[in-house]
């Protein structure tokens, strides 16, 4: 049974929580600083190898981290409505869809950033982020640099690939130098590094504490704090905030506390993007049967750990949507294990094709090594129109009896 | 004229049995690769003595696939699945699944564990294929490949057999430019001809096809040129092959004159050229392929290759086929949207699955659209 930790108003500044906030707020602002001040500015896609803008001292904004933002406000359908005006499908990625309409309204209640006067594309993840990012290019007449980073059918990565990936590192580094007039050094990129190692040490660490039970956390938050680790990690607050996290949960783990604040009855894997539109119901949904979602594979997935040049890029073809699926499948076979997960949810979402395109043969795999069973339900990470909370209920239930009769509870 | 019917009536019938086609060949002893979209190096499966055989899918209902695939992926690749699952394709020494898209790559994953017996062969191309590194990338992707098929099917790879099936291949793509470009003088060849003499060279070893398509451009060429009445459009898109959408392009006396068409013209744009390998030379070649939207262009160049091809054979609108599902294709559609309304060309969005049966909405849309052409 695990304690309720209760430390809501006022925000402790020393807190984790606190730190990753406004590490995550910080950066909008200071892309507008940098904006303000006459600073070339990017747009960047979320896999982008980050270490490229840092070193060379680039603001660069996400849009996947403000589209996730402006949906979990409410505006998702909205800025989708304004794309779909302009032609766009409703079966395109809803983050691309919101922010091809940011790019074109270039203003939102929900949460703003500066326009961009070039884009860092990667498409490690999908290829559908090419696209989005040839159309803004187009659109809005500025550079766009593409490292292309390919799906790997292969369980390693090849050495052609690595050729090729690092080559085009080292021409995006030599176009960017050609078009900020910033300047790669190499001591500096010894620097983000290590800042990155660290705040990806510390993330594993933390996340890892899921092993224990009861968990010293709800995995929700590993929604929430993924932003830092996907836009900062090479920072040194980035590093300095992952620390105190680990030490709270350790601290947790002590205490026998959790950020989790129901009986922690059965733990479970979720699988996917949040449906951020709908955070409080598919959290609540879990968490009134006394369901802790533990870990995710974003626990593994931003441990971007490597000693030099060649491993970064290594580790930039290792991201989970660029991985076959036995490889991709046995990662999660050894989070669920190390975190005695009982059950696996699965997010089948509309807007991500390559996330859910093989997700279910996966899933069978997976419930079948790890003798647990899974269930998935459909939604999207932020268009609201393709989540149904019945249907969730319905197969959050479904899983939670299964989890139940197999505890021999029935 | 009976010459030009027998012609075209020897296209329908291949393009309509693919499965025939490959018991005819593996009858002959033949081994048959499968190919699935796009840009398939059908050459070197070709040089190593083997018959490529491209897939798209069919029309056909989704079962077992949907335990695999979720509906919003495209029906091109849930029924290459359902195919495969369902034995259609037995006897395949192996598939050669490229990933240019998020939805190929998945059908690679998904192949592994459904369908027995036809191993998959990846090939991984690169979006930055026009640098050197980008080229070598290809060209390791192609020695992969090799050794796959190598593997898989106990024939081996020689470069000088490859040149020479390079060239059997430009001239294919010759021919078929030839083609499309003869056929505009000849409005009573249909829609649903145009697509059937396309589609069967899928199914065909090209050298074959050459030569049935030269006699069509013979037969042709004797035939009496009538008054063209036609409404002359080109067509965008992945894949134009339903039956009831060539036959409403029929009744409402559209003509293609051209086409951007994944399945049809874009794979024959671009010849292979002359390097010091053969692989060297195929591998160039991808890199010069373009105007698709599989292949990453900053300039969305597709756009005005599509106005530039009604320019270029005065066609009066454009009708984008798209293929449910295909995002590559749905992002492509707002540029070249764009480019029309500003040139003042009629574009004319049709939405078709391989899973639809009711097309009275494409009818009345094409309808519609004829009016404004007129
Ligand atoms: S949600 Fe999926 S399709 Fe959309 S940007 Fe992310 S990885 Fe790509
Ligand atoms: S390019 Fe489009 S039609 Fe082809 S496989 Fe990909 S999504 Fe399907």
């Amino acid at each position: 049974m695990s304690n309720e930790v209760k430390k809501k108003s006022p925000p402790d500044p020393n807190s984790a929580k606190f730190k990753l906030g406004k590490i995550a707020t910080d950066a909008y602002v200071d892309a507008q600083a940098a904006k303000d001040r006459g600073e070339m500015v990017g747009w960047c896609s979320s896999n982008f190898p980050v270490e490229i803008p840092e070193t060379l001292g680039l603001a660069v904004c996400y849009p996947e981290n403000q589209a996730a933002g402006i949906a979990a406000r409410g505006g998702g359908e909205r800025l989708c409505n304004i794309s779909e005006d302009d032609g766009y499908s409703n079966d395109i990625c809803a983050y691309a869809r919101i922010n091809l309409a940011y790019a074109k309204i270039k203003d939102t209640p929900e949460q703003n950033m500066p326009e961009p006067d070039f884009l860092l594309c990667c498409n490690n993840i999908c290829n559908c982020m090419i696209k989005w990012y040839e159309n803004l290019a187009k659109d809005l007449n500025i550079p766009m640099i593409i490292i292309d980073i390919p799906f790997n059918p292969d369980y390693e990565v090849s050495d052609a690939q690595v050729a090729y990936v690092k080559a085009q590192f080292m021409e995006a580094i030599k176009q960017l130098e050609e078009l900020t007039g910033k300047k790669w050094t190499e001591e500096k990129f010894k620097e983000v590094m290590e800042y990155s190692g660290r705040t990806s040490r510390a993330w594993l660490a933390a996340t890892s504490e899921a092993k224990h039970t009861p968990s010293p956390f709800n995995g929700f938050d590993l929604l929430n704090h993924m932003a830092v680790m996907v836009t900062a990690r090479g920072k040194k607050e980035a590093a300095e905030a992952m620390e105190v996290l680990h030490k709270e949960y350790l601290e947790n783990v002590e205490t026998g506390n959790s950020t989790f604040r129901a009986e922690e009855k059965h733990r479970i894997m979720f699988e996917g993007i949040a449906c951020w539109p709908y955070l409080r119901a598919t959290s609540t949904g879990l968490k009134s049967r006394g369901i802790n979602m533990v870990t995710t594979i974003y626990a593994d997935a931003f441990g971007f750990i490597y000693d030099d040049f060649d491993g970064m890029v290594k580790a930039y073809c290792n991201v989970p949507n660029a991985m076959n699926l036995e490889h991709a499948r046995d990662k999660r076979v050894k989070l669920i294990k190390d975190n005695h997960v009982e059950g696996l949810l699965v997010h089948t979402n509309r807007s991500c094709k390559l996330w859910s395109g093989f997700m279910a043969e996966m899933s069978r795999q997976i419930s079948e090594e790890c003798d647990i069973p899974h269930v998935a339900f459909d939604g999207d990470q932020a268009d609201p129109r393709n989540f149904s909370e019945a249907q969730y209920e319905t197969r959050v239930q479904g899983l939670t009896e299964i989890m139940e009769s197999k505890k021999g509870g029935c | 004229m009976s010459g030009l019917k027998e012609s075209l009536q020897t296209f329908h019938k291949i393009a309509s049995s693919p499965k025939e086609q490959l018991k005819k060949y593996l009858a002959q002893d033949k081994k048959v690769v499968l190919c699935a979209p796009v840009y398939t190096p059908e050459e070197i499966v070709h040089a190593m003595g083997m018959i490529p055989m491209g897939t798209w899918g069919a029309d056909v209902e989704i079962k077992e696939a949907k335990t695999y695939f979720p509906a919003f992926i495209c029906s091109v690749m849930q029924s290459i699945l359902e195919l495969g699952i369902r034995g259609e394709f037995a006897g395949a020494s192996a598939i050669i699944i490229p990933s240019l898209c998020d939805s190929l790559k998945c059908l690679g994953e998904n192949w592994k564990s459904s369908v027995e017996n036809i191993p998959f062969i990846p090939m991984v191309y690169p979006q930055n294929r026009k640098a050197d590194f980008g080229k070598a990338f290809t060209k390791a992707g192609y020695e992969r490949v090799i050794a796959d098929l190598e593997k898989a099917t106990g024939q081996s790879f020689y470069d000088a057999k490859l040149t020479a099936s390079i060239a059997t291949y430009n001239e294919h793509n010759a021919v078929m430019r030839q083609l499309s470009d003869c056929l505009n003088d000849y409005p009573e060849v249909t829609a649903a001809d145009r697509n059937a003499i396309f589609q069967s060279a899928f199914y065909m070893e090209k050298s074959e096809h050459t030569t049935l398509v030269k006699d069509l451009i013979g037969e042709l060429t004797k035939a009496e040129k009538t008054a063209n009445q036609k409404i002359k459009i080109v067509t965008t898109g992945i894949l134009v092959d339903a039956a009831d959408l060539l036959k409403i392009l029929d009744d409402n006396d559209m003509q293609i004159v051209a086409d951007n068409v994944a399945s049809e013209s874009r794979q024959y744009q671009v010849d292979a050229k002359p390097a010091e390998t053969g692989l060297d030379s195929l591998a160039g070649k991808f890199a010069d392929m373009d105007n698709c939207s599989v292949l990453f262009n900053v300039d969305k160049a597709i756009a005005e290759h599509t106005v530039d091809l009604v320019a270029k054979y005065q066609a009066k609108g454009v009708i984008f086929v798209m293929t449910k599902f295909c995002d590559p294709e749905e992002f492509d559609y707002v540029m070249i949207k764009k480019v029309c309304e500003e040139k003042n060309i009629p574009l004319l969005l049709v939405e078709i699955d391989r899973q639809m049966t009711n097309y009275e909405q494409v009818r009345t849309a094409v309808e519609t659209f004829r009016e404004i052409l007129r």
